[in-house]
């Protein structure tokens, strides 16, 4: 479904990302760990090209992101991103932050989208926000708002960048929480997250990137209990120790 | 000081006209400089390649200028190469000029100041950039630019007095025809004339707060 082939991205003279080789298969959880500056966060936005990439091959279902010819809106559709800080739409109520990209992109009339936001509102459990404002909402609502506003738009690949570590710790769960039910529904998610809990019951497949490079790929229980590489096996004690 | 010779009926009524030419050229000059002003700051804010070099140019230029020069620029030096106006199309001209510079880096602060990552969640659910300018990113920058953008207006409107040098026949041009009449009308002219500015602006100050708290 995902597929980079070769990739390589510089900021200026920085290689941000070396040569990545990754392919993610429809319906699989990916969590992507690594120290800060490894180049986490920008893998990730080069799927839906908030980020170009220099040289090398980056698809989604067959279609190349980066080619003059994709309709970047087109592919967008297709690809949910969840931010570390929600990224609200702060002028506007819930239900009108989840029914405006279905209404102008996806041409649906305000009933049918309002019907669908109400849909996901519930999934994530708080329809009794609909009519609030973001900044009336926890920083756990407004984040499961951000979800549900991903998911209205049906599409087939959710991207999360982070979503919890801005939240305040007893936020946390009620997010993790939606976002392993969705995983347990089939959705192909990229997560880049340090909560362990999560990688370890939902995830297929932990990557650790650091300084650009993917260094590691196993499944949660193995890449745990027992991490190949030296500076995996050094970042894990770090985040465990503190 | 003589205050019933110089608030008569008549010089009354010659101020009120005065006053109402004031407004009018500031009215309409708000109007142009507020579209004006929108548009140069919006494409110059979309860095689009040649077109914002340019216009970045244009409006450093005007805003380096005495508004007082392009007054007179317009009036007597455009003319020299053909284009004739009116006293009040020239102050409508120049006043225009001038505002649109100004306002149009209040608007391109105000769109600056909004979060990227307002344009990043809209982009990435498939919103073009122009959707995305104008549902997202412009209504939140509007609501901070209502501040800088009334007191540019209330600025706008005190700075019509400057067409005076051009004999616009606005609220101080009047004012300083009947005080030239006798040295006892200057106080209570200049009273009078305070107090008329001093409402309209003042009441311009009163909506922006009315549409600021609203919008906290
Ligand atoms: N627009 C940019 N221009 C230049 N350098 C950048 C830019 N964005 C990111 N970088 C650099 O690229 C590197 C990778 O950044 P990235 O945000 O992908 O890291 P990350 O793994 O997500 O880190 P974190 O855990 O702190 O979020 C960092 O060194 C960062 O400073
Ligand atoms: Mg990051």
């Amino acid at each position: 479904m995902i597929q980079f082939a070769a990739v390589n991205k510089y900021y200026g003279d920085f290689h941000v990302l070396k040569d990545i080789n990754l392919k993610i298969e429809k319906g699989e959880v990916v969590v992507v760990i690594g120290p800060s500056g490894s180049g986490k966060s920008t893998m990730l936005r080069c799927i839906n090209r908030l980020e170009s990439i220099t040289d090398g091959k980056l698809t989604i279902n067959n279609t190349e992101v980066n080619d003059k010819k994709t309709d970047i809106n087109q592919l967008r559709r297709n690809i949910g991103m969840v931010f570390q800080h929600f990224n609200l739409y702060p002028h506007k109520t819930v239900l009108e932050n989840i029914t405006i990209a279905p209404i102008m992109v996806l041409k649906q009339t305000k009933e049918e989208a309002e019907k669908t936001a109400m849909y996901f509102l519930e999934k994530v459990g708080i329809p009794d926000k609909a009519n609030s404002y973001p900044s009336q909402l926890s920083g756990g609502q407004q984040q499961r708002v951000a979800i549900a506003r991903g998911l209205a738009m049906k599409p087939d690949i959710m991207l999360f960048d982070e979503p919890t570590s801005a939240l305040d710790p007893e936020m946390i769960g009620e997010v993790l929480d939606v976002m392993k039910a969705l995983a347990k529904e089939g959705m192909t998610m990229v997560v880049v997250t340090h909560e362990m809990g999560f990688a370890k019951e939902v995830a297929d497949r932990i990557i650790f990137m650091d300084h650009g490079q993917i260094l590691e790929q196993a499944k949660p229980a193995e890449f745990y209990a027992n991490p190949k590489e030296e500076r995996a096996r050094l970042f894990l004690s770090r985040i465990l120790n503190h | 000081m003589d205050f019933a010779g110089a608030l008569s009926g008549d010089h009354l009524k010659f101020l009120f006209n005065g006053f109402m030419v004031t407004l009018y050229i500031a009215f309409i000059s708000i109007v142009l400089s507020f579209i004006i002003g929108i548009i140069i700051g919006t494409l110059r804010y979309a860095k689009i390649p040649v077109i914002s070099k340019v216009l970045a140019l244009i409006v450093e230029t005007i805003r380096n200028l005495p508004l007082l020069l392009i007054i007179f620029f317009t009036y007597f030096a455009l003319p020299e190469i053909g284009i004739k106006m009116s006293i009040t199309a020239a102050a409508i001209t120049a006043l225009t000029v001038f505002e649109s510079a100004m306002l149009s880096e209040i608007v391109r602060s105000g769109l600056n100041s909004i979060d990227k990552g307002q344009i990043e969640a809209a982009r990435s659910s498939g919103l073009t950039y122009i959707q995305t300018l104008s549902k997202i990113v412009m209504p939140q920058a509007l609501r901070r630019m209502v501040p800088p953008i009334v007191s540019q207006f209330i600025s706008l409107l005190k700075d019509t007095s400057l067409a005076v040098i051009i004999a616009l026949p606005e609220l101080m041009h009047n004012a300083q025809i009947i005080y030239a009449q006798n040295i006892n009308y200057v106080i209570p002219i200049f009273i009078l004339v305070s107090v008329m500015y001093f409402i309209v602006n003042y009441g311009l100050s009163l909506i922006a707060r009315r549409l600021e708290s609203r919008q906290a």
